[in-house]
């Protein structure tokens, strides 16, 4: 054994000094070759710069983005607003949502409906039952044929529908100079922006339009509003509505309640989501927490076991 | 789940108030803020001239010139206009200065040789960067 191994470090010996011999002589073989090192200069330089120029060439013809439309005609992007209903633990102001409402009915619903909101769904959120109920007897529904087979009209319930101004886009679009003034039930969730847009548009009329814009007959300068021509003329003044709470009715103050009123209207069911995440979260946590426990409580003898190989003894003593 | 009806209650502080302050008229003395500002009494005629004139005019284009009593302030118009004066939005206040100085004076002037131009793109940066500095301040200020 011993000798068998010595003898094996002898021929590393001879091999390494084989290695050492040929590196000498192909490092002296190489010099003549690399005899100019100017020349392989210029050639690692020249292939960097068209690999460089080949990319800024590239991102010159295709990396920039070509915008068709001109920023007028994209109108401008809203600012974030801090909303407190976009934060993960905050539910709807609903004090604002009752101010909003009031901003909506006394304002906006003399043109834009309202029209999947029922007065049942303004119950426990904005309003107590019998609010709801007296705001919806104020107005008159078809009812059921009577016995002549007329229609009459009846007092709005709590299960009615808020009702709409016109009586169909076309009634609409002729009251409004041609204009269809959307239905804001899901307003929020179909504009981009969503509740920075409707505010930004509620309170981006500028005073006068800026020098040199062209402003359509008929149409409004509103910065947000894509084009900048918006037919709805500003229409939230200072103290335009009377707050039954006694907060100061300005403009921004009306726009921020109507609009986080209609992103309830757009998406009623925040609190409840937001609330049942929270439970899926802490419920989910604590199981996954749970059957990972499981899974090693199971796996633990397995994972603990020492398989042990005792190779039978081969042929004598050493 | 008593965190979260706590949560829910502490959203909600409206659910016993505000039908009180329904029934019984204008709830201005509600927020101590407001009260010192305007009484009781004014509260009344502020009600009773408001409601005149949303029925004598429906499109209430000029409140301004119907209301006797002080102006409310616009905390946004407010802010805005700070803005557009600090240092932060300089830049494209100087830019949309001098485009309203130019293509004014270009469209005075007798002869339009030149491409006739507008201020709306100055217009949006220096609107842009007004409302990006206004809008912490307007959502500290709104309730």
């Amino acid at each position: 054994m011993l000798a068998r191994s010595s003898c094996l470090r002898a021929a590393g010996a001879v091999r390494n000094g084989a290695v050492t011999v040929s590196k000498r002589a192909a490092s002296t073989s190489t010099t003549e070759a690399a005899a100019s090192p100017f020349r392989l200069n210029l050639a690692g330089g020249a292939a960097t710069a068209v690999a460089i120029g080949s990319a800024a060439w590239y991102y010159h013809l295709y990396g920039p983005t070509a915008h068709a439309m001109t920023p007028a005609e994209e109108g401008l992007h809203p600012t974030k607003y801090p909303w407190v209903h976009s934060e993960y633990l905050k539910t709807f102001d609903h004090q604002a949502l009752r101010r909003g409402f009031q901003v909506y009915r006394e304002v906006c619903s003399s043109c834009h409906s309202l029209s999947r909101i029922p007065y049942r769904s303004l119950v426990g959120v904005t309003h107590t039952v019998d609010e709801a109920k007296a705001m919806a007897e104020e107005n008159e529904y078809d009812s059921e044929p009577n016995d002549q087979g007329d229609i009459e009209k009846r007092p709005g319930k709590l299960s009615d529908y808020l009702p709409s101004p016109y009586t169909n886009d076309e009634a609409a679009r002729a009251a409004n100079n041609g204009a269809l003034p959307p239905d804001l039930s899901l307003i929020v969730k179909a504009r981009h922006g969503g509740c920075d847009y409707i505010f930004s548009l509620l309170t981006g009329y500028p005073e006068e339009p800026p020098a040199g814009a062209v402003v359509q007959e008929g149409l409004n300068f509103n910065p947000y509003f894509p084009g900048t021509g918006i037919a709805m003329a500003r229409v939230l003044y200072n103290e335009l509505v009377e707050y039954e709470d006694g907060t100061p009715a300005t403009t921004s103050q009306m726009a921020k309640d109507v609009t986080e009123f209609l992103n309830w209207a757009a998406e009623p069911e925040m609190d409840q989501r937001k609330k049942m995440g929270m439970k899926v979260i802490i419920i989910g946590s604590a199981l996954f927490a749970l059957s990972v426990w499981v899974k090693r409580y199971k796996w633990s003898p397995i994972k603990t076991r020492k398989i042990a190989y005792n190779p039978p003894q081969m042929g004598g003593k050493h | 789940m008593g965190f979260f009806t706590d949560l829910w209650e502490s959203a909600t502080p409206w659910s016993s108030a505000e039908a009180e302050a329904v029934s019984g008229g204008t709830g201005t003395d509600s927020t101590p803020a407001q009260g010192g500002e305007a009484g009781e009494g004014e509260a009344a005629d502020k009600n009773a001239s408001t409601s005149d004139n949303k029925d004598g005019d429906d499109d209430a284009e000029e409140p301004e010139e119907e209301e006797e009593e002080e102006e409310l302030e616009d905390p946004q118009e407010k802010f805005q206009e700070e803005c557009k004066e600090s240092k932060q939005c300089s830049g494209p206040k100087h830019h949309f200065d001098e485009c309203v100085e130019r293509v004014t004076g270009a469209s005075e002037s007798e002869d339009k040789k030149g491409p006739s131009e507008d201020c709306v793109e100055e217009f949006f940066h220096l609107a842009h960067c007004a409302n990006e500095c206004a809008a912490p301040k307007l959502w500290a200020a709104l309730k």
